[in-house]
């Protein structure tokens, strides 16, 4: 036993060393590394120029404007505007609405589908395989293209205008599914055989042997349907009528028109509009590009 | 026997249960819903009288329709490639051997986590004429034009465009990046000792290897491209004279603000089968990559 675990220790220092001895080489070997890198560079300060740029506008003085872009970036910078904004505006209300529509909306997307999935991986009854493949036509429904007889159904349930009819009708994920049944696949069978041996009913099984092992899988979803239910658009703008309960991506044009001309104001909404995902971004960007390369790639 | 199978189906519905529901009424008996809608006069109180075909006759004659359609389609072409090409690009420089490599990673991907309102926002304010951040730089650079970059049909296509890539590259980026790292180092090393350059081993290994991903993203790109809506209606509201306005707009237009859901659905029909269409050719696309 330690005589093996010994063994896999080596292997991976040698396949280390190979991967430094391989790095070491493509720098010595690339006479364009110097150039590369530095087009990197500049395309990376292009990409978050733009963000900088709102970020230091935001702590501009109200109706500050300037035809000297260097001004932008240089005292006086003052913390009025946010301040004000919290206190007159919605936009700590949308910012709470997007929240909680995307927490419920993701939380409940994993159980219904993690339920689902289970099933399908490793229940027996009637009728499986044509079920499994109902649900895989989903993947093939496009939700824009049916946004207005939906409408009318969620219309018909009283949920327009309201939490439940900003999430319900985004949690049955048949992408979700199909991640998580070929997930569960993976399952060792030994594993649930002696637990069913052991009279584990399904649900225990489910819950406490399952939905563990399988955490990958469901942080990938997890990040997935999050970020799309913060920046989903085109439904909570139908849907939503009243400024209580808009989100902010139905929020904020609302606020920027209404300041039209000035910049400051509506710079600093959108400030605080991006500051917390940002934070979170940089909090969690290896776990968010890892989930979007999973459910990409198996999707 | 049978009883048996009973016994199962009933411990298998609990799970099942939740997700056939919510599947159900949102996403399968909208499309039943829609054909209904499309055969009658419809408006955002109630259902009137039928109609027939009717929609469908006004839909193909409706030059509306076509134009949006075009314009929708027209922003397919322009973004797709450049969208792809540029995501290649960043792949390979977000997967350089660098310290660098986080802050590369990072710094692409970040737009796509704006909401799409304030990414909007953004380009409006750096584009505006006379004050914004765009033209202010031209002008201290001692470039004296003042692009109206919203008002002319060429130049509205070209902000849409460059603010689309900016804000969705990113997630592209990634699925590239998750290609190249599984492309076997062996394959590098074993050209290395042959006497490859850097650009036949990019030409030979790199791109070949890339195909099923680059096939991946080419088609998942067209699929999202013609969902185009959010950022046109709050950078152009679709003008100059609706040049930009995409095909999803106009069946807003239609069902919300001129009350007549049953046209909309009817258009939807339109965007449903070309959706559906590459939807198809994409999963097929993807189960071929696979085995």
């Amino acid at each position: 036993m330690s005589d093996s675990n010994l063994q896999g220790a080596d292997v991976l220092k040698e396949a280390s060393s190979k991967k430094r001895r391989a790095g070491l080489l493509e720098r010595n070997r690339d006479p364009w590394r110097r150039v590369k890198v530095s087009i990197g560079v500049m395309v990376a300060i292009l990409f978050i120029f733009p963000i900088i740029w709102m970020l230091f506008v935001s702590i501009k003085p109200n109706g500050f404007s300037t035809t000297n872009p260097i001004e932008w970036f240089t005292p006086p910078f003052t913390l009025a505007n946010y301040i004000d904004i919290l206190m007159n505006s919605l936009i700590l209300r949308w910012l709470f609405n997007s929240l909680i529509v995307a927490l419920i909306t993701t939380v409940l997307t994993l159980i219904i589908t993690s339920l689902a999935a289970f099933a399908i991986s490793q229940m027996k009854f009637r009728y499986k395989n044509f079920i499994f493949v109902f649900f895989l036509l989903g993947l093939m429904i496009p939700g824009e293209a049916t946004i207005i007889p939906l409408y009318e159904i969620v219309k018909s349930f009283n949920m327009i205008d309201s939490y439940a009819g900003l999430i319900l009708p985004m949690i049955a994920s048949p992408l979700g599914v199909i991640i998580l049944k070929s997930f569960f696949d993976g399952v060792p069978k030994e594993v649930i055989e002696s637990a069913i041996m052991d009279g584990c009913s399904y649900f225990k099984l489910f819950y406490k042997i399952v939905l563990p092992l399988a955490k990958p899988a469901m942080a990938a979803i997890a990040i997935f349907t999050f970020i799309g239910s913060w920046n989903n658009f085109l439904w909570p703008y139908l849907s939503i009528l009243s400024e209580n309960l808009y989100t902010l991506p139905v929020g904020l044009p609302v606020f920027n028109s209404t300041y039209s001309q000035a910049y400051v104001q509506p710079m600093t909404a959108n400030a605080i509009a991006s500051i917390p995902v940002i934070i979170a971004f940089l909090i969690f960007e290896k776990q968010i590009v890892k989930g979007i390369s999973f459910t990409g790639i198996k999707g | 026997m049978n009883k048996k199978l009973w016994a199962h189906d009933f411990k298998a519905i609990p799970f099942l249960l939740p997700f056939f529901v919510a599947y159900v009424i949102f996403t399968i008996l909208p499309i039943f819903k829609g054909l209904e809608m499309s055969l009658y006069d419809w408006t955002l109180v109630r259902k009137l009288d039928f109609v027939g075909f009717a929609n469908y006759k006004d839909m193909f004659v409706d030059p509306h329709f076509w134009r949006t359609l075009w314009n929708t389609t027209l922003f397919v072409i322009l973004t797709t490639p450049t969208m792809v090409l540029l995501a290649l690009g960043l792949a390979l420089l977000a997967n350089m051997n660098t310290k660098l490599q986080t802050f590369f990673r990072g710094s692409f991907f970040l737009p796509s986590i704006l909401s799409v309102a304030v990414i909007s926002f953004l380009a409006i304010f750096m584009l505006q004429p006379y004050s914004g951040l765009i033209n202010t730089i031209l002008h201290t650079i001692g470039i004296e034009a003042e692009p109206f970059w919203m008002a002319d049909k060429t130049l509205a296509w070209v902000s849409i465009v460059v603010v689309t890539l900016w804000w969705t590259v990113g997630f592209n980026m990634v699925l590239f990046l998750a290609g190249l790292q599984d492309i076997p180092e062996s394959l590098y090393e074993a050209s290395e000792i042959d006497g490859a350059t850097r650009w036949e081993q990019f030409r030979y290994i790199t791109l070949p290897q890339l195909m099923p991903i680059g096939r991946v993203v080419l088609l998942l790109q067209i699929l999202g491209s013609y969902k185009v809506f959010a950022q046109i209606l709050l950078i152009t509201g679709g003008g100059p004279g609706g040049a930009t306005r995409p095909l999803i707009q106009y069946i807003y237009e239609v069902g919300f603000t001129q009350n007549n859901l049953g046209y909309a659905a009817t258009m939807s029909y339109a965007l449903f089968f070309i959706l559906l269409i590459l939807s198809i050719i994409q999963l097929r696309n993807q189960r071929s990559g696979e085995s």
